[in-house]
């Protein structure tokens, strides 16, 4: 039988087709002939859309309200590490105003020394050509902290008013998460800060209490760390809530947590 | 029958498709907007798929993550957005049922029997109209005429992305009546179709 000649088991083999009950041998076969043959090609093209509304026509049912929360965590995570990949990707171009807000600055906390390295020479130079000699130290700390490629995730947690007051590193290969405040932010003698994971569908994991030194280092598996979209840190009492309980105390300063190794 | 009436206000097509448009360009409030008219639907979508609520309510999530990074793709596409997108969260839905069934042997068995359970009864798998675009009403008008069984597993086919054998696996009945089911199914639709254009 000519397939060509026989419109109704062209169209039968079309829904098929666009159903996906046409598998294997047959399907390649089909598809070979539509790519030859604009009709053919048509039906297909009429019963997949056809059959794309199967999907519209299910039952209606609400979501909980935690779903859209944990769409905007991610969708903003997204948008950050978008915003990042952008920044990083012309470093040592637009050294004026865009640096700081760069990555590599911000990894740059960590790799010890080399951002006060560049403070100190920017300081100490003439004002005349400042702009060109930070522009080639940005280059040359760029190109150091390229070579330091460990640090693979790192958070900006701020208050409500998007003051950023906590930089948070993380390295999966030796576990440790490196917490550098950098506002002004002093807790109470009887308060401790409190580090959380906000999972995915599941409740707020402690990653740790934090001392009172300007950097705080602790150890965290990967696992605990790897697909969070968001850290958060909570006013505590001394030394935390128990384990195993969630956070007690107000939120402070929370963030998204973006993945930076390519 | 297939136009819309130029009488009537914006339609929900419109409305999802400016809002797709403005997504594409990482507007985040049309992104919430969007959420707001279809999660609803979207949800019944995955639901339907993944059969699990708790399942479902991921595969909305990854599906919304998805939409937000390819919505500019809609305007590729001629079918009526919420099909899109809709098509979106069962690829979705699929993919998380294959990941699901090579981990969990124990997982598919609890499905198949849900499953099996829905076609057994021959109660009328629920079809809603409800934001359903032109394409959608001519394809339900369709549907309404075939047998329950038949209906089920054509939608169920076409929801799960199974094939005859996964069918007849799945619906605990021999292969050759899932053939026998779907081919007639499928011709009674096409005669039906046909007079929708």
């Amino acid at each position: 039988m000519n397939l060509m000649k026989n419109a109704s088991l062209m169209e039968q083999l079309a829904a098929s087709y666009a159903l996906g009950t046409l598998r294997g041998g047959a399907r390649r076969r089909f598809e070979a002939l539509a790519r030859n043959n604009a009709t053919l090609r048509a039906a297909a093209l009429l019963w997949q859309s056809r059959m794309s509304s199967v999907a519209e026509l299910q039952p209606q049912i609400a979501p909980s309200a935690a779903v859209w929360k944990r769409i905007e965590n991610l969708v903003n995570a997204d948008k950050q590490a978008a915003a990042m990949k952008a920044a990083r990707a012309q470093p040592a171009k637009a050294p004026a105003v865009g640096w700081w807000a760069s990555l590599g600055v911000w990894r740059g906390a960590t790799a010890a020394g080399a951002l006060t390295a560049v403070v100190a020479v920017v300081t100490g130079m003439g004002a005349s050509n400042r702009v060109d000699q930070l522009s080639a130290q940005v280059a040359q700390l760029s190109g150091k902290l390229a070579a330091t490629p460990e640090i693979q995730y790192v958070a900006v947690l701020a208050d409500d008013k998007s003051s950023a007051s906590m930089l948070v590193t993380f390295d999966p290969k030796s576990s440790k998460l490196v917490l550098k405040r950098v506002g002004g932010f002093k807790e109470q003698a009887d308060k401790s800060l409190q580090l959380w994971a906000l999972p995915p569908g599941a409740g707020p994991k402690s990653l740790g209490v934090l001392g009172s030194d300007a950097v705080v280092r602790l150890t965290a598996a990967d696992r605990d760390v790897r697909e969070v979209p968001t850290l958060a840190i909570s006013l505590e009492p001394k030394g935390g809530v128990p384990a195993g309980s969630g956070p007690s105390g107000p939120v402070l300063f929370k963030g998204a947590l973006i993945e930076t190794a390519p | 029958m297939l136009f819309m009436n130029p009488e009537s206000p914006p339609s929900l097509d419109l409305q999802l498709i400016t809002l797709l448009d403005r997504v594409a360009l990482a507007d985040e409030v049309a992104l919430r907007e969007l959420y707001d008219l279809t999660s609803s639907k979207l949800y019944g979508v995955a639901v339907r798929v993944v059969t699990n609520r708790e399942w479902a309510e991921d595969v909305l999530q990854e599906a919304f993550l998805n939409i937000w990074r390819i919505a500019g793709d809609y305007k590729a596409s001629l079918s009526p957005p919420m099909a899109w997108m809709a098509l979106v969260v069962r690829s979705r839905g699929v993919d998380f049922l294959r990941r699901r069934n090579s981990d969990r042997a124990d997982a598919v068995q609890e499905l198949d029997d849900v499953i099996s359970d829905t076609v057994a009864g021959n109660s009328p798998n629920p079809m809603d109209t409800t934001q359903a675009s032109e394409q959608a009403k001519a394809l339900h008008a369709c549907l309404s005429k075939l047998d329950n069984k038949q209906r089920e597993v054509v939608s169920l086919a076409y929801m799960r992305d199974l094939s005859h054998a996964e069918l007849a696996e799945q619906l605990k009945l021999p292969l050759g009546t899932v053939k026998t089911w779907i081919r007639r199914g499928l011709e009674q639709l096409r005669g039906c179709m046909s007079r929708f254009a």
